[in-house]
């Protein structure tokens, strides 16, 4: 058996292996089709200081190899999630990573001193797609970055903080530099890409917010090379993620400089995607007689 | 609810554009139940939505959906042969509960909505209930499964929109029509959202105060109550989960 455990800013992971926010929820569901204590961590769902109800529906459609979502960061608030299901969550052996978005700055300075110490670690979410206030309008330039990663770490004193990174931008390798200089410990990409479904019968959009974040297997090369150009530019910690399915995709992005991976869509196409990609890191590496996986992140060697 | 893979023993059309899929459990799967459903891939990675489905009819090691063929997902499903796997979690949803009191019930079903209506009616056979059923259809070639409609109720009406078999009419206007004549201590609901609409406006106006129960359809993300892809409206104002917290709720309780 390989060794599995990963540190990404001083927190242990048993392995690379996390939930990716908005496709697991707060793990109860998951939870009774197998013990999600195997994995190596859960980022939340979005939390907002207050409840949100979301967009209309449908939230969802299909493209080829890809979905588009926009469900609006519908969540109970961060205050019912310390209640209700916080405690579920501790009472695994598992890392939780608290995804938290806001409308100001002021919100996402809020929810990170609410939940400093109660979480593993903290995903600043600044690169959702489908809401209109917040969100991804302080994930686009560098500037804004760098402003609300650093009120959000001036709010924390105990907790890592992971800052979520948009790619539907100019320089991606930009605003993660933004982020660090902020004070971001540690860095995940990429959120969706923005996308757009026609139904051509009715000439609308088949998703009610017209455009949705585009998710799965089909982005994966996209996700990559982003994950590359950032792994090259900071000095940080990243977490990569976009269109994983199986453990060889996980270990492009690990080769790429990723020092932990997020699987988000595949858990939709398989409930039992992520244990699959933990079995098959294992036998991966040991058919390969390599030790940790330490020894592979970073590892790419570009042609010429 | 659990992720297996079973292997499709029939997968044939019944009607104009309906598929009847019947397929074989691997082990044994505790909860399936009339008014739940399963969530089954369609077989290939270009695809990586499940599609929902509400269970027709089930043994110990087989389960029986019917679809409708509708995009590119569901006619690369009723390409599927005998003989072939796919992968599947189930049962989902809360489904149809009956009552102990609930003695005559009315089923109204409307286009694919008449198959959760048929899990009811062989669910509770042999209970000694009275079943009443009204189910729609949008013309001749789309009606099906006929002799279960009429074999499992004291009273069936089935009906089209255009009036090519039976009464022109929909589900809804033949339950009112009847409703003397059923007396239902409830009445259970699937079809498309014009018509459970109609349902509810319809009970609405009457005064009729029996106790019903609607399935909606909703497009799903991960169809175990984790992503909040496949919401609807409460009421009382709150979102409820289609998937998890429904699919079938008491009409009353949704704002369609």
């Amino acid at each position: 058996m390989a060794d599995l455990r990963v540190n990404v800013c001083g927190v242990p992971f048993k392995n690379p292996v996390i939930a990716a926010s908005g496709t697991f929820g707060f793990g109860k569901e998951f939870n009774e089709i197998y013990d999600i204590s195997v994995l190596g961590g859960i980022s939340t769902k979005g939390l907002t200081l207050e409840p949100r109800l979301g967009n209309p529906t449908p939230r969802i459609a299909e493209g080829y190899g890809v979905i588009l979502n926009a469900v609006g960061l519908q969540n109970p608030g961060v205050e019912e999630f310390i209640r209700d299901d916080l405690p579920f969550l501790r009472g695994k052996d598992t890392v939780v990573i608290a995804n938290v978005a806001g409308r100001t700055i002021d919100d996402y300075a809020g929810i990170c001193a609410r939940l400093d110490g109660l979480v593993d670690m903290i995903e600043l979410n600044i690169s959702c797609p489908n809401v209109k206030c917040g969100g991804m309008a302080f994930g686009i330039r560098p500037k804004s970055v760098k402003e609300v990663t650093r009120a959000a770490k001036g709010a924390l004193k105990k907790t890592p903080l992971i800052v979520k990174l948009s790619p539907n931008v100019e320089s991606i390798a930009a605003n993660a530099l933004a982020a660090q200089e902020g004070g971001a410990d540690c860095l995940s990409l990429i959120n969706t890409l923005t996308g757009m479904v026609v139904d051509i019968e009715r000439r609308r959009p088949l998703i009610a917010n017209n455009t949705g974040g585009v998710s799965g297997a089909g982005i994966r090369p996209i996700a990559v090379r982003m994950v590359w150009e950032v792994c090259r530019a900071v000095s940080v910690p990243v977490i990569g993620m976009g269109g994983i399915t199986c453990a060889e995709d996980a270990l492009e992005f690990i080769i790429a400089g990723a020092s932990a991976v997020q699987v988000g869509t595949a858990n939709f196409t398989d409930t039992l995607a992520m244990p699959r990609i933990i079995g098959g890191l294992n036998e991966w590496l040991d058919a390969r007689g390599i030790k940790t996986l330490q020894e592979l992140r970073g590892t790419l060697r570009l042609n010429n | 609810m659990k992720e297996v893979r079973v292997r499709i023993l029939e997968n044939m059309p019944i009607a104009a554009g309906i598929n009847r899929l019947r397929f074989a459990l691997p082990e044994k799967v505790e909860g399936l139940r009339c008014g739940r459903f399963v969530n089954l891939s369609v077989g290939d990675g270009a695809h990586l939505l499940r599609r929902p489905i509400a269970i027709c009819e089930h043994t110990g090691d087989t389960v029986t959906v019917c679809y409708q063929i509708k995009g590119a997902g569901t006619r690369l499903l009723s390409a599927r042969k005998a003989g072939e796997e796919l992968t599947c979690v189930l049962p989902l949803g809360n489904g149809f509960v009956l009552k102990e009191d609930e003695h005559r019930v009315a089923l109204v079903g409307g286009g694919v909505g008449v198959f959760p209506m048929i899990s009811v009616l062989k669910e509770y056979a042999g209970t000694g209930r009275v079943f009443c059923s009204y189910m729609g259809f949008r013309t001749k070639a789309a009606v099906c499964c006929e002799d279960i409609f009429r074999d499992g109720s004291a009273r069936a009406k089935l009906v089209t929109d255009d009036g090519s078999f039976g009464e022109k009419t929909n589900a809804v206007a033949a339950f009112f029509a009847d409703l003397e004549n059923a007396k239902p201590d409830v009445i259970l609901s699937c079809g498309p959202l014009p018509m459970l609409r109609a349902l509810k406006s319809g009970l609405a106006e009457r005064g009729v105060k029996i106790p019903c129960y609607v399935s909606l359809e909703e497009r799903m993300g991960c169809g175990v109550g984790a992503c909040l892809v496949c919401v609807c409206d409460l009421e009382n104002g709150a979102r409820a989960r289609v998937c998890k917290d429904g699919p079938v709720f008491a009409i009353g309780e949704v704002d369609l």
